[in-house]
Order: structure tokens, then sequence, then C-alpha cells
């Protein structure tokens, strides 16, 4: 239960100490690529919490998001149109109705929870 | 019971990459900002020095070529006053060197010195005259003396300038109102050579002096100092 977000942690510690400065110019694909990691692991959060998780599907999400996310960026760039926004106004919208979800989710949950335990 | 764990592995790499870019993300940002930050605050200050300094400079220009200016003033100035001291110290040298020729001033140089002293034989009452010095005999060795370039001369130490008077006055002659008794010592500068031979030229002064039965002595002298005729008024 707890590995996701050691790992989650040793990440940004790893992250942090590595000191590997991101140039200027690719400071866009990053924000979006995190956008979109974001996204899936939300995502594949309310997925497990449906019970409809699935490894697979997880997993490329994850990576092919954030390419996804990051090619439209780049052809953005090149093309003079800020292709970016897109992907920002998808994962954005996707992110709110994910967490609506999982909200909606987990306060059932509790819900239950209560009403077991004052039946109980 | 395989599956999960396999599972939270790769939801742990991949929470890993994300906390990765996390990390990434969040040093750019903060550098980004910082850099922001720094500009924001600094940027209206560094404006107003640099616009501060530029005056400044500006100022300094100005002040400079004022400066340069000033010196050159100041030089040509300079060179006025050298030029006019020049002409100062050349004036006051001619007024010098004049004032020596009018006697105004006290002169030293090499020259002779003639003394003319009456007979110190004289055979007769009577012709007591005959054996004394009389004026004009000082008059001819002062005029023999001019004629032959002295530059200044002296009856008894008393300067002859060109207003002197030379008067026969009994027994004394009376230069310039003051009285002189024999023996009478001239001196004059100038080169003693030409003066002394001017003097002893073959029927000349001295001869004519010995003639009138007066004692001449021709002295050459290395230094004669010639007061001027007023010592008083001598600057």
């Amino acid at each position: 239960m707890w590995l996701p977000l050691i790992g989650l942690l040793v990440g940004f510690t790893v992250g942090f100490l590595a000191d590997l400065r991101v140039p200027d110019e690719y400071s866009n694909y990053l924000s979006i690529a995190i956008l979109a990691a974001f996204d899936t692991l939300i995502g594949g959060l309310r997925a497990h919490l449906q019970q409809t998780y699935d490894e697979i599907v997880f997993i490329t999400g994850f990576f092919f998001n954030i390419i996804l996310a990051t090619t439209l960026t780049f052809l953005g760039v090149h093309l003079g149109v800020d292709l970016y926004l897109a992907a920002v106004f998808a994962f954005g919208v996707r992110l709110f109705q994910n967490i609506a979800v999982i909200r909606r989710l987990l306060l059932t949950e509790w819900m239950e929870r209560r009403q077991n335990r004052e039946k109980s | 019971m395989k599956k999960p764990k396999n599972n939270r592995v790769i939801l742990s790499f991949i929470c890993f990459i994300f906390g990765m870019m996390l990390a990434f993300s969040y040093q750019y940002t903060k550098k980004e900002a910082a850099k922001r930050n720094v500009t924001d605050r600094q940027w209206q200050k560094e404006y107003e020095y640099r616009q501060q300094l530029i005056q400044i400079q500006k100022e300094n220009r100005k002040l400079k070529n004022e400066l340069v200016q000033k010196q050159n003033e100041v030089t040509e100035m300079e060179n006025a006053l050298a030029n006019q001291q020049k002409a100062h110290t050349n004036l006051a040298k001619q007024a010098e060197k004049l004032r020596m020729y009018v006697g105004e001033s006290k002169v030293k140089g090499k020259g002779i010195e003639v003394t003319l002293s009456d007979a110190s034989y004289i055979p007769s009452e009577q012709s007591a005259t005959d054996y004394i010095v009389h004026e004009q005999h000082v008059f001819k060795v002062i005029h023999e003396l001019l004629i032959s370039g002295a530059e200044a001369i002296a009856i008894n130490g008393q300067r002859i300038s060109h207003r002197s008077y030379i008067v026969c006055n009994g027994p004394v002659i009376e230069v310039d109102g003051t009285q002189h008794a024999a023996p009478f010592i001239i001196s004059a500068i100038g080169n003693p050579d030409v003066l002394i031979s001017a003097l002893n030229i073959a029927g000349g002064i001295t001869d004519q002096l010995v003639q009138d039965n007066i004692t001449v002595k021709i002295d050459r002298k290395e230094e004669i100092v010639l007061d001027p005729i007023f010592p008083v008024h001598r600057p």
C-alpha cells in the first residue's frame, strides 16, 4: 500500500538531488508531461476505486499520454499554434472529472461505513 | 496474490518517474521565479542607477571639457604673462644700462685712474698759476677719455654726467657745485689699454699736461667702483 507513496517520495528526492536543470525551451514540455502524468495517475486511482483497474491500460496510458502531450506541444511550437492548450484543456477537464468521481466514491464508501457503524 | 504485488511495483516505478518530473519542474519553476523576482525587484533600481550613472558621466564629460578649456585659457594667460615679463626684463635691463650711462647707478669695471697734481717745484712766486692744475686740464683729460670710449668718469670719486659742469673757483675747481682741490684723481671705466694709449699719444694730452708743469700719473686698475651721481635717489 505504501510502496507507491515511497516511490513517489524517492523519485522526488532523487530529482531534487540530481540537480538536473531543464533548459528553458523544454520547460513547456515538462509541464505538459507532468499534467499528463498526473491525469493518468488520478485516472488510475479512480479505476482502482471502481475496481476496473487494468495494469496494461494504466502503464500504456501513462507513457502514451505523456508522449502525446509532448508531441502536441512540439507541433504547436513549430506550427505557431498553441496546441498544448488542447492538451491542458483535455487533461484538466479529465483531471477534475476523475477527482470528482473519486470524491464521490470515497464519500459513498464513508457514508456506507457510517451507516454500518450506526446499525451495529 | 502475485498480480497485485507486481502491480504495486510497477505503480511505484511510475510514481518514481512522476516524482522526478515533479522535482524537475519544481526546481525549474523556483529558479525561474527567483530570476523573475530578482529582475522585478531590481529592474527599477538598476534602471535608476544606470540613469544616474549616465547623468554623472555626462556631467563628468562636461566638466572635463570645461577643465580643458580653462587649462587652455590658463596656458594662454601664462604665455602672455611670460611675454610681458620678458618684455619687462628687457626694459629693466635696458633701463639699468641707460642708468649706468647716465650715472644714476653704481658701476664697476676695469679702467684707469689719472692723477693730476700740482707741480711739486715752483721756481717763483709770481708764476704760481703756471704750475697748478686748472679746470681746462681736467676738461682735456675728460674729453680725451670720453673720446676714446670711457664709459663712466668721476673726479675725486664724483661721477660726471652729460650735464655736469666744471668751473674754476680760485685755487679749487667746482664740479656740479662740489669743490675739489688738487690733486685730482680722474677715474674712468673703459678699456684700459685704449684709454692709456689715447692719453699717451705723442703730442697728446699727457704731453700737453707735462708741458704745463703738471704731474700726471696714469694707473691701470683692474676694478673701479663708481658711485651714482645722486646716491640718495638710487632706488
